[in-house]
């Protein structure tokens, strides 16, 4: 097991070298914008793959996170002139907090009625966030004030530098995800993804995991609400909001392979580079098809590999060599 | 010998349907007692509400002196108290060691020594050589294997085991009859749900009969099977237990 030990260690180095030298070597900011995007959803795909993807809680609901997130920062940042990087921290505890009654409702439906219930409560956040003009600018939003360089207020003039920042974020999601992973946390919430009754029976407090490991994820989502704001300059109800930030938190997670560590990252990175290709290449031929042929690779992979890519890999890899496979 | 277990009047209702009524008995230290009866006689439902899935209409459920009625199932079985499920519910993705370490986590948080622990379980029950099958690869009795093994792990002063030879050939009964008695005299207390009559008079000190939710006898297996209670509750599907081995009710 040594050298296998000793292999991993090698791959992160690699890894490592390639990721803080990318931004160096590409000079082309499209690219550059691409690679945080895939950073980005990959963060939030890892955020969400804790509860969704390991104890198998289908949340169609994390916007509600990511827009709480960026609606703290940017309160604080406009109103108090607080630094972003302390609204950040700030957007993670009223996260947390908004997710102790939200999870009390949600939690109390199963399967496809808590996902339904999910997508309602980011819905109604949306909604109060649009009638309420008086605190935080209603249905038209607000621009970030640009400042220039200014790194102590989340403001840089490089792209390189918000690449840095949310691989920094990335990390960060990662470490925790295997933190959780390897320890008794981990068992208890594949344990009640797989089926809760028999978790109860052997002593898992189902509802308390439930609601710490959903507490954890949405401080993290709310992490990449605020950083988003930051790197477009503009906050309103429909993009903080938006359905397609947790549909997409759970897309690149089910495609990379939901409840395994690098999952999000391999789901994102295919499925932001072929989104991005495919309208590079389509987007201005016929309107939508780089929309339809984006939706049959979706479908190709959850028909034939609902375990996500990394299952497949994993199959092909323990096929060719004749191993056991490992837990899961 | 002391009381392990002790139902007083246990009542659930579901609509219209009186699941169980008014069933009270007695399960004594590292004794194993044997719940019995028709299909739909509410022996699954018992096992519910004795475990926590199920709270009763009324009644009380004492583990060794302690209430237990209106406790969560984990709170039950941090108690003490283990169960199995009549269809085997492992954690299917999962490997049978991560299955069983699980289950030893309620106990010890450290991997290590869950991992040990789990390793010991899974020797007990004759799954050595599954260690790292995934749970759904397995056949029906070592599932069955599995979930003692899991419910082994929580260290159980109590367990309950619904159904575990259900859809077993007669050599695979033989060898989970066995593995009852193992536990049993590893100081178990053990209450067992069952149809398979050869198994319940291999096992079983103490019969308890349940028809249509209520208590109908209970007594030493023998002093059960010429019941004339018990005979009419099984309408003449019952033979005598010595003349046909798996008599099913």
């Amino acid at each position: 097991m040594q050298t296998s030990g000793n292999m991993k260690w090698l791959w992160l180095a690699i890894g490592a070298i390639v990721m803080l030298a990318l931004p160096q070597l590409v000079s082309s900011s499209f690219a550059i914008d691409i690679f945080i995007r895939i950073l980005l959803f990959s963060f939030i795909g890892v955020a969400w793959n804790l509860m969704g993807g390991y104890a198998k809680q289908l949340s169609l609901g994390h916007a509600a996170y990511f827009g709480l997130g960026a609606y703290t920062s940017t309160i604080m940042q406009v109103n108090y002139g607080i630094s972003p990087w302390i609204g950040m921290i700030a957007g993670g505890v009223v996260a947390t907090l908004a997710s102790l009654p939200i999870g009390w409702l949600c939690f109390r439906l199963r399967g496809p009625y808590f996902t339904i219930a999910t997508i309602a409560t980011a819905q109604v956040l949306m909604l109060i966030f649009l009638k309420f003009r008086d605190f935080a600018w209603g249905a038209e939003g607000t621009t970030i004030p640009n400042l220039g360089s200014a790194p102590l207020m989340m403001q840089f003039e490089e792209k390189s530098s918000y690449y840095y920042v949310v691989l920094g974020l990335l990390v960060v999601g990662l470490w925790i995800t295997h933190q959780i992973e390897k320890s008794w946390i981990g068992y208890y919430l594949v344990a009640i993804g797989e089926d809760e009754d028999a978790a109860e029976a052997i002593g898992v407090n189902a509802p308390k995991v439930k609601r710490d490991i959903y507490m954890i994820s949405a401080f993290l989502t709310a992490l990449a609400g605020t950083f988003y704001t930051q790197y477009i300059y503009f906050i309103d109800p429909a993009t903080a909001f938006s359905f397609s930030v947790s549909i997409e938190a759970a897309l690149v997670s089910i495609v990379g392979g939901i409840g395994t560590l690098w999952g999000p990252v391999i789901g994102t990175v295919l499925l932001e580079t072929t989104s991005a290709l495919l309208q590079s290449w389509l987007g201005s031929s016929v309107g939508g098809i780089q929309l339809t042929v984006y939706s049959l690779i979706l479908m190709a992979v959850i028909l034939w590999r609902p375990t996500g890519l990394i299952g497949f890999a994993t199959d092909v890899y323990h096929r060719t060599l004749r191993r056991k496979p490992a837990r899961a | 010998m002391a009381d392990a277990l002790v139902i007083k009047g246990l009542s659930k209702r579901f609509g219209g349907l009186r699941a169980v009524q008014d069933v009270s008995f007695t399960v004594q230290e590292n004794e194993t007692v044997a719940l019995i009866g028709p299909n739909g006689a509410g022996k699954t439902t018992s096992f519910h509400l004795i475990t926590g899935f199920h709270r009763p209409d009324s009644g009380s459920v004492l583990a060794f002196g302690q209430e237990v009625v209106g406790l969560k199932p984990h709170d039950v079985c941090a108690l003490g108290m283990a169960r199995t499920f009549q269809v085997a519910k492992p954690f299917g993705a999962m490997t049978v060691l991560a299955n069983v370490m699980t289950g030893a986590f309620l106990r010890d948080r450290h991997v290590a020594a869950a991992q040990k622990k789990a390793r010991e379980a899974i020797e007990f029950v004759g799954l050595g050589a599954r260690e790292q099958t995934r749970a759904r690869d397995l056949t029906t009795i070592d599932q069955r294997r599995l979930e003692m093994a899991r419910a082994l792990a929580t260290q159980p002063r109590i367990l309950l085991l619904d159904e575990v030879m259900a859809g077993l050939n007669p050599a695979e009964i033989d060898q989970a009859v066995a593995l009852v008695k193992k536990l049993s005299a590893s100081g178990l207390t053990i209450v067992i749900v069952e149809h398979v009559m050869r198994a319940i008079m291999a096992v079983a000190r103490h019969i308890v009969v349940l028809d249509h939710g209520q208590k109908i006898a209970e007594g030493a297996p023998k002093e059960i099977v010429e019941n004339p209670e018990v005979i009419r509750a099984y309408l003449g599907s019952y033979v005598h237990p010595t003349a046909q081995g798996d008599a099913h009710a």
